[in-house]
C-alpha cells in the first residue's frame, strides 16, 4: 500500500471536505502528514492500534474540553498520528495545542466515509480512482458546451481540478484555477503524457493533436497531488483530450466564418459612402457596431506576409481588456478596427486611448511583423468610414516609418505626407511614369520646371525666381511640356494629376539617389 | 486521652480544612473569627474509640451556596433549635458532636456546640463533597438516622427516610426556602456508629496539614508538596475557563510550566485533573489549587486567567475505597463524568 499524505488528500476533490484544524499560533508543517494505514470507526473506543496511521471517526468531538483532551489522548495512545472527525473545528484551543504537543495532526471532515474512500483510492484503489475520473470526464462532456471556454468549465467542475489548454508561450484558455508560470516552465511539451511533480505544483498533461495549431497540451492541474492521483488524472486527460481538440476545431471554423461575415460587412459599409441602407444598418447593429457616437479608427497591416486571422485573434483578446466599446475584423490582409465613444472624449482621455492602441501595437509586434495606423476622431456613420480610411492611409505610411516604431497616427501627419503616401502607392507610380514619359528624356529639365511651376501656383515669375532662370525660359519650357504631354495645364483636374505625378516621380528619384 | 485544641491551633486547623476542601467547602475566615471569640478554649478533641460507643451523637454543618457562606454569619441559635427538634424526635439527648463535612468552614462548625457536647474527631466525608447523599452514614444506609434542617428564620424540617435520595432532595428544598444556605444537623446515631460508618481523624489530619502548610516557607512548588507530604500534580498558568453549565462541569485549562496541557474538571469542588488528556487525579482523591505566589488556597471560582497555580494531590480517606458501593457514591460516575478511567 502507498503512504497517504495530507497534501495528497487535500488535493483530491472528493475528500469529504477535509480541512486541517490548528491552534491559533501554530507553526504549520511540524506535525506528521504522512500516514501508513487508516482506520475508520464510529466510536473512538472501537479503534484498533495502528502505529503511524490515520484515524477517521464518524462522530463529532465531545463538547466538554476535558473529554476532547481525553479523546485526543486515546487516539494518540493507539499510535495514530492523524485524526479526522466531523465538526473537528469544534475542538477547543487547548485540545488543538494538545494535538500539537502529542504530534497528532487534527483534521475536520464533513463526510468521514468519503474521506475513508478517498484514502483507499490513493493507497490501494488506483483503478477505482481512475475509473471515477473517467466517468466524470464522460459526464462533463455530455453537457453541450457553447465554446472551448465553456467545455473547459464543464471539465473543471466535473473533475474538481483546474484545467487548461496551454502551449509553450502561455495559457490559451483555462478554467477552475490559475496556471502558475512555474508550472508551465516545469512542463515537458514533447511527450504524449507528462506529469509535473514540482511541489507544490502538480499536473498531468497530454498533447493535443490539432490540425491548425501545434504544441498544444491539455493539462489538469492542482497543488500537492500524489503520484497515484496524477496517474489517474493522466488517463482522464487522455480521455478528455479528443473532445477538447474537436472543440478547438469547431471553434476555429466558427471563428473563421464569423470573421468572414464581419469582414464582408465592413467592406460593404466602407464602400457605401455617405449613405447606409436599412439592411446594412440592421446587420451592423446585430454585430453591435454602432454608427452613432464618436469613433477612432485603427488599422493593422503586415510588413510582410501575416496570418490576418491569427492577428485578429490576438487583437480581439487584447481589446477585450480595454474598458471601451471596441470592434475589429480582418479586412484586406490586415485588421481594421475602431473604438466607439458615447460623446467626444476630452483630449487627455483621447491620448490615453491612443496610448492604449500603441500598447496593443507593442504587444502585437512581439509576435507579428506589423504596422499600425490610427485615424482621427470622427463622429457618426460617415465619420466611422472616414476614420477607418485615415487609419488605412496611416498604416501604409507606418510600414516604412521604423523611426516611429511602425506606429503612425493621422493627427501627427502633414497633409502633404498623406498625399504623398497615397501617391506613392505602387499602382500610382507606373501611371505617373506613363503620363510624364515625354518629359523623362535623360538630361531633360522639363520635369523639374513643370514641378516648380505647379508648386508656384502656375505663375511664371516666381518659378523663374526659384529656378534662377529667365521668365521667358520658363514660359518656353512650360509651353513645350504642354505640347509634349498633350495636356492643358489650365484645367484644374489635369493640373492636379500632373502635379501628383511629378511629386511621386521626383521623390522616388530622390529616394534612389 | 483526648487531644487538646488551643486557640493557637485555630489558624492551622482552618488552613487544613481549606486544603481538604479540594476547591470547595466554603471560606473559613468568618467562622474562624466567630469561633475564636465564642468558644471556650481549649477544646478537648476525642477519638471515637476513646468515648463510650453508646453515646448519642449529632453531626452539624452548613449547606448551600459557598458565596453566601462567605458573608452570612453562622447562627448558633439555629443549631440549638435543630438540636431540640432532633431530641424530640429521637428521644435521646446527644452527648457528642462532630462535623458532617471535615473540610472548609464545616470542619469548624462543630466547635460552635462544644459548650455542651464533646467534640469527636470524625466526620461523614473526610473532604468536601457536594451532596448530602454523599454523607458516609447515608451511603452505608445506617438505620434510624434523621436529618434536621432549618428552612429560614424559625422554621425547621426533619427527614427520616430509608429511601435513597430523600435526604438530598428534601434538605435541598429547605435550603432553597432558607435563601440559599441553611444549617443542617444529623442525629439518630451513636459514637459507636462513627467507628464503622464515618471517617475518623479528619480534624487531626487537617491540623497536621495546616501546621505543615503554615510552616512552609517560600520556595518551589515541589518543596511545598514535599513539606506537606502530598503529591505535586502540576504547576502552570490558568489560560482558559469553560464555565460550568446546567449540563456540564467547568473545565479549567492550565498551561503547564513544562508544556503539558492540564485540564481541571470542577463542580463546586475539583473533580478530576487530566494531564495531556490522561487522568492523573480524580475524586475521591483531593485536588488542591494553591496560588503559586501568594500561597492562597484557591476555591474553584478563583482559578481565572492568568493566575499561576500549583496543583497538589492529597489521597482520599481510605474509608471511601474500602467498599465498591462507597466508591461509587463519590467517584467520577457520581459526578456525571463517564469518560475515561485512569489508565
Amino acid at each position: 500500500m502507498n503512504l497517504l499524505t495530507l497534501a495528497g488528500l487535500l488535493a483530491l476533490p472528493d475528500n469529504g471536505g477535509l480541512a486541517v484544524v490548528r491552534p491559533r499560533e501554530a507553526e504549520p508543517d511540524q506535525l506528521p502528514s504522512v500516514w501508513d494505514g487508516i482506520v475508520w470507526s464510529l466510536d473512538a473506543r472501537d479503534l484498533t492500534a495502528v502505529p503511524g496511521g490515520l484515524a477517521i471517526l464518524g462522530v463529532e468531538p465531545p463538547s466538554e474540553p476535558w473529554q476532547q483532551d481525553a479523546l485526543i489522548r486515546r487516539v494518540h495512545d493507539l499510535g495514530f498520528t492523524g485524526l479526522a472527525l466531523p465538526r473537528g473545528h469544534r475542538l477547543g484551543e487547548g485540545t488543538r495545542r494538545l494535538g500539537q504537543r502529542l504530534g497528532l495532526q487534527l483534521m475536520a471532515v464533513e463526510d468521514s466515509l468519503t474521506l475513508a474512500r478517498a484514502c483507499w483510492h490513493l493507497s490501494e484503489g488506483k483503478d477505482a480512482l481512475t475509473l471515477d475520473y473517467v466517468r466524470k470526464v464522460a459526464r462533463s462532456i455530455a453537457y453541450p458546451a457553447d465554446n472551448l471556454a465553456d467545455l473547459l468549465r464543464h471539465l473543471s467542475s466535473g473533475l474538481g481540478h483546474g484545467v487548461a489548454l496551454v502551449d509553450a508561450e502561455g495559457v490559451l484558455a483555462s478554467a477552475g484555477g490559475y496556471v502558475a508560470p512555474e508550472l508551465l516552465r516545469a512542463m515537458d511539451f514533447a511527450p504524449w503524457l507528462d506529469f509535473v511533480t514540482d511541489p507544490p505544483f502538480t499536473a498531468a498533461s497530454v498533447r493535443v493533436d490539432s490540425a491548425s495549431r501545434t504544441g498544444l497540451r491539455f493539462v489538469i492541474f492542482g497543488q500537492g497531488m500524489e503520484r497515484a492521483h496524477l496517474a489517474a488524472l493522466g488517463v482522464a486527460a487522455e480521455v478528455a483530450m479528443p473532445a477538447v481538440a474537436a472543440r478547438l476545431l469547431i471553434d476555429e471554423v466558427a471563428d473563421v466564418n464569423d470573421v468572414a461575415v464581419a469582414s464582408g460587412l465592413l467592406r460593404e459599409f466602407l464602400e457605401s459612402p455617405g449613405r447606409i441602407e436599412d439592411d446594412l444598418s440592421r446587420r451592423m447593429i446585430e454585430r453591435g457596431w454602432r454608427t452613432g457616437g464618436v469613433h477612432l479608427g485603427f488599422r493593422i497591416i503586415g510588413r510582410g506576409r501575416i496570418d490576418a486571422l491569427a492577428l485578429l485573434r490576438v487583437v480581439k483578446a487584447e481589446l477585450s481588456g480595454l474598458a471601451i466599446d471596441s470592434h475589429a475584423t480582418t479586412s484586406g490582409g490586415g485588421v481594421s478596427g475602431w473604438l466607439t465613444f458615447g460623446a467626444e472624449p476630452p483630449p487627455p482621455e483621447l491620448e490615453r486611448w491612443v496610448a492604449a492602441l500603441r500598447g496593443l501595437h507593442a504587444i502585437l509586434q512581439c509576435r507579428f511583423n506589423i504596422a499600425t495606423g490610427v485615424g482621427t476622431l470622427e463622429s457618426g456613420g460617415v465619420g466611422l468610414a472616414a476614420t477607418i480610411d485615415e487609419a488605412g492611409d496611416a498604416a501604409r505610411i507606418a510600414v516604412n516609418r521604423s523611426a516611429t516604431g511602425h506606429f503612425v497616427r493621422v493627427d501627427t501627419l502633414g497633409l502633404e505626407q498623406l498625399l504623398l503616401a497615397w501617391s506613392e502607392a505602387d499602382t500610382f507610380i507606373p501611371a505617373a511614369r506613363a503620363l510624364l514619359a515625354p518629359l523623362l528624356e535623360p538630361g531633360s529639365e522639363l520635369l523639374a520646371t513643370v514641378s516648380a511651376y505647379l508648386n508656384h501656383e502656375s505663375a511664371v515669375a516666381p518659378t523663374a525666381h526659384a529656378l534662377g532662370l529667365h521668365r521667358n525660359t520658363v514660359a518656353q519650357r512650360i509651353a513645350r511640356a504642354q505640347e509634349l504631354l498633350g495636356l492643358d495645364l489650365a484645367n484644374p483636374e489635369t493640373r492636379l494629376a500632373v502635379q501628383l505625378a511629378c511629386r511621386a516621380l521626383s521623390t522616388r528619384a530622390e529616394g534612389k539617389e | 486521652m483526648p487531644a487538646t485544641l488551643g486557640v493557637d491551633d485555630l489558624a492551622a486547623l482552618a488552613r487544613g480544612f481549606s486544603l481538604l476542601g479540594s476547591g470547595g467547602g466554603g471560606r473559613t475566615a468568618i467562622l474562624e473569627s466567630v469561633v475564636r471569640r465564642t468558644v471556650s478554649w481549649p477544646v478537648a478533641l476525642h477519638e471515637s474509640e476513646g468515648l463510650d460507643p453508646s453515646t448519642p451523637c449529632v453531626a452539624v454543618g452548613i449547606a448551600g451556596s459557598t458565596y453566601l457562606l462567605a458573608e452570612r454569619l453562622p447562627r448558633v441559635e439555629a443549631f440549638e433549635r435543630l438540636l431540640a427538634a432532633a431530641h424530640r424526635w429521637t428521644g435521646t439527648a446527644p452527648g457528642a458532636v462532630c462535623a458532617i463535612e471535615g473540610a472548609g468552614l464545616n470542619g469548624l462548625t462543630p466547635l460552635l456546640l462544644t459548650g455542651g457536647l464533646r467534640f469527636v474527631d470524625a466526620d461523614f466525608m473526610g473532604r468536601a463533597l457536594p451532596g448530602l447523599d454523599q454523607m458516609s452514614l447515608i451511603v452505608d444506609a445506617v438505620p434510624g438516622v434523621v436529618c434536621a434542617a432549618s428552612t429560614g428564620d424559625q422554621g425547621i424540617t426533619l427527614v427520616e427516610s430509608p429511601v435513597r435520595g430523600d435526604v438530598e432532595q428534601i434538605v435541598r428544598s429547605a435550603l432553597v426556602q432558607a435563601g440559599g444556605a441553611n444549617e443542617v444537623l444529623v442525629a439518630g446515631f451513636t459514637v459507636g456508629d462513627l467507628r464503622e460508618h464515618a471517617i475518623g481523624g479528619t480534624v487531626s489530619r487537617a491540623l497536621s496539614l495546616g501546621r505543615a502548610f503554615e510552616a512552609t516557607g517560600p520556595g518551589a512548588a515541589s518543596r511545598l508538596a514535599h513539606d506537606l507530604g502530598v503529591s505535586l500534580l502540576g504547576v502552570g498558568r490558568v489560560v482558559d475557563v469553560a464555565e460550568r453549565s446546567a449540563t456540564s462541569a467547568s473545565s479549567i485549562e492550565v498551561a503547564g510550566d513544562d508544556g503539558a496541557i492540564l485540564r481541571l474538571v470542577a463542580g463546586s469542588e475539583f473533580v478530576m485533573l487530566l494531564r495531556d488528556g490522561a487522568v492523573i487525579a480524580e475524586v475521591p482523591d483531593i485536588i488542591v489549587a494553591v496560588d503559586s505566589i501568594s500561597r492562597d488556597i484557591l476555591e474553584v471560582d478563583a482559578l481565572t486567567p492568568p493566575r499561576h497555580v500549583t496543583l497538589l494531590g492529597i489521597p482520599a480517606p481510605a474509608w471511601w475505597r474500602a467498599r465498591e458501593a462507597r466508591l461509587r457514591a463519590v467517584d467520577t460516575r457520581a459526578f456525571g463524568l463517564t469518560e475515561p478511567r485512569r489508565a
